[in-house]
């Protein structure tokens, strides 16, 4: 193969591979035309916004090989800090006397803890919801990796790290709001924009996101770092053997990988109106694993849809009881199906099928099937 | 001194709850390598069982203790037979697989029996207390804490005295290997996993008259005998034991100290930097891989 034609090939791949997420995105920014609900609006923002939680994850476990099993902390930390700055935003009348926070109060606590001093500041805050969730990150994959510690051990440390954060939340109630979480908040204001959860512009600054995101993680998988994080979630050892330092890699895509969630959990506590222990809950985290298996862990717009389709319709069938347990069983079958014959998800069901139109209709073009082929046979 | 022996008592009767849940488990993910997370499941099964055994048949927990081995343990030889033993070498893909069946079967449970509360009589003959060093302890405490260690017990011997065990061993060393010298690996590994399902639904069984029955009840005793696990070390089955009952005794001595979360806390943290430092294990000697 010529130079001039392999990059031809590279470049229509390229364009095959970021074909889907454009299109996904123009859906989802065309979506307010259709649903003219408000109500509806602020639960799609909501799918929309455990959507990109899904792809922090893919980006880890389907192209880092790592699989998080704490991937809610790094939303709840997003989400937390998101809260904290809007608590203190809020009206006098909500905060108690001295401008502090109606659950201090409560909990005969005299002045405002230092660490919530600073959240006073919004622009701190938008910054700390995604650095600290990353500096998290970086310490614990320091800790992980540095160590060779592999497979099923950086599941039950991620899980564990994640109940003890879960834990201390819930004990320490009068700086955290315990059990209840962190509710009554202010509206977000930037730059004198306010986002009201069920308005038009809290869809649309989700939509971005869900856009932002989904092009940092796809342009990462693309860049050589991503293609090294690729190679050690395949053959950690050669790698390695190659002069790589392998745990800076997968350090820095776990600290990637909670920077975005860091950011949906943000956005969560925008479009919930409130921070609560359970966005930093096992069911949550495993949840997220669900979504992701099922939409296909090696596709960003794959693990995406996976979320918003599966969140989409148990949150369709929860109006009724009977509906949603009979729904819980249904996906816990699914689930199993899914893991069991389709580990590449329902996106690898759609490659196949994609594979298997553009053979019928080309079958002259031999020369990148069969590299599509042998990727297939080395993954 | 009296309040020290009640912690101490205290800590062996967590302990033997948490061996009881981790030994099945134990030797699942030790001679399989499958995460179990339907374990907790199995937990619940068995006390449902008991409960029903209670109710319909009016059935002593006691005398229906041996049912319920069968019957878990037939819920598990299924299991493994449908869905684990289609995922050969994909040790990740367990947990994900067992998360499924375990979501299945609460949900199964829920729909079929309902999310009410359900409470499990204590057997009346040992419903009293007795004197242990001069302190007084439910006998039924006592009653698990002997049962425990006759499973132990019963569970090593099986391991390391019986033609089963051998083979058992023998895939754990090398599966292929092992099939070439006629060990049939399938059926060995069914077994094994109805074997480990059926002592978790035993420890369901005697955990319930201490406490109520839900479906959901598994899933807090799950993380917990994990730990266990880990802690122990994964081929080790007296490190099971010495680390349920160090786990038992430091929790109740951190609750103590301090309060519930605080102890669950700070155990989290010490696992996670035992398997950061000693993945193997505590009383491991390094075996073949």
């Amino acid at each position: 193969m010529s130079p001039k034609m392999s990059s031809q090939a590279g470049l229509s791949r390229l364009g095959a591979q970021i074909a889907p997420i454009v299109i996904v995105c123009a859906i989802v920014f065309a979506l307010p035309l259709i649903l003219n609900n408000d109500f509806l609006l602020n639960k799609v923002a909501r799918y929309l916004v455990l959507g990109i939680l899904t792809i922090s994850l893919a980006l880890s476990w389907g192209f880092g090989g790592i699989l998080n099993l704490g991937q809610a902390m790094s939303f709840g930390i997003g989400s937390y800090a998101m809260a904290m700055a809007l608590k203190l935003k809020t009206v006098p009348v909500h905060t108690g006397s001295g401008g502090l926070p109606d659950f201090m109060v409560w909990n005969n606590v005299a002045r405002l803890p230092w660490f919530w001093e600073p959240f006073k500041s919004l622009g701190f805050a938008l910054a700390a919801g995604i650095i600290v969730p990353a500096l998290v990150a970086t310490g614990l994959g320091w800790f992980i990796f540095r160590s060779r510690v592999t497979g099923v051990y950086v599941s039950i440390i991620t899980l564990a790290t994640m109940v003890v954060l879960n834990l201390v939340i819930i004990d320490q109630q009068s700086y955290t709001g315990g059990f209840n979480g962190i509710t009554d908040l202010a509206q977000l204001e930037i730059f004198g924009m306010a986002f009201d959860a069920y308005g038009r512009a809290t869809f649309y600054l989700v939509a971005s996101c869900v856009t932002l995101s989904l092009l940092v993680a796809f342009a990462f998988t693309r860049s050589k770092a991503g293609l090294i994080v690729q190679a050690i979630r395949d053959h950690e050892g050669r790698v390695r053997y190659f002069g790589y330092d392998v745990a800076a890699y997968q350090i820095f895509v776990f600290a990637l990988s909670a920077a975005i969630s860091g950011l949906a959990g943000m956005l969560y506590t925008v479009v919930m109106e409130f921070a609560s222990p359970t966005f930093l809950g096992v069911q949550l985290s495993l949840s997220v694993v669900v979504w992701c298996a099922v939409g296909g862990r090696q596709s960003l717009v794959g693990a995406f849809l996976g979320a918003v389709l599966v969140a989409g319709m148990q949150g369709a069938l929860s109006e009724s009881a009977a509906f949603l347990e009979t729904w819980t069983l249904v996906m816990g079958a699914l689930f199993v199906l899914v893991v069991l014959f389709l580990p590449k998800g329902l996106a690898g069901l759609a490659q196949g099928a994609w594979r298997w139109i553009v053979e019928r209709r080309r079958p002259s073009r031999g020369v990148t099937q069969s590299v599509g082929e042998a990727r297939e046979g080395s993954a | 001194m009296d309040q020290f022996f009640e912690q101490i008592i205290t800590g062996l009767s967590i302990g033997s709850i948490l061996l009881l849940v981790a030994l099945g488990l134990s030797i699942i993910y030790g001679s399989m390598g499958i995460i179990n997370l339907a374990h907790g499941e199995f937990v619940m099964l068995g006390a449902y069982s008991a409960w029903l055994f209670q109710t319909y048949f009016g059935l002593g927990l006691l005398a229906s203790l041996v049912l319920i081995f069968v019957v878990v343990a037939a819920i598990g030889w299924i299991i493994e037979r449908f869905v684990l033993s289609l995922l050969n070498n994909r040790p990740l893909d367990t947990i994900l697989a067992t998360w499924g069946v375990g979501i299945m079967l609460q949900q199964g449970v829920r729909l079929l029996v309902g999310s009410e509360l359900r409470y499990v009589q204590l057997p009346p003959s040992l419903s009293d207390s007795m004197d242990v060093f001069g302190l007084s302890v439910s006998s039924y405490r006592v009653f698990l804490f002997g049962v425990t260690l006759a499973l132990f017990a019963a569970t090593w011997l099986l391991l390391n005295r019986t033609t089963m065990g051998m083979k058992l061993r023998a895939i754990m060393q090398e599966p292929s290997v092992a099939a070439s010298f006629g060990i049939n690996v399938r059926s060995v590994h069914g077994i094994t996993f109805a074997y480990g399902a059926g002592l978790a639904g035993l420890a369901g069984a005697l955990v319930s008259p201490l406490k109520s029955v839900s479906p959901d009840m598994g899933t807090g005793y799950v993380v917990d005998a994990f730990m266990v696990v880990v802690l122990g070390g994964v081929q080790s089955l007296a490190g099971t034991v010495a680390s349920a009952f160090i786990l038992g005794e430091l929790s109740g001595a951190i609750a103590f100290l301090q309060n519930d979360t605080v102890a669950k806390a700070l155990v989290l943290l010490a696992i996670v930097v035992l398997i950061r430092f000693r993945p193997e294990g505590l009383f491991t000697t390094r075996v073949r891989a």
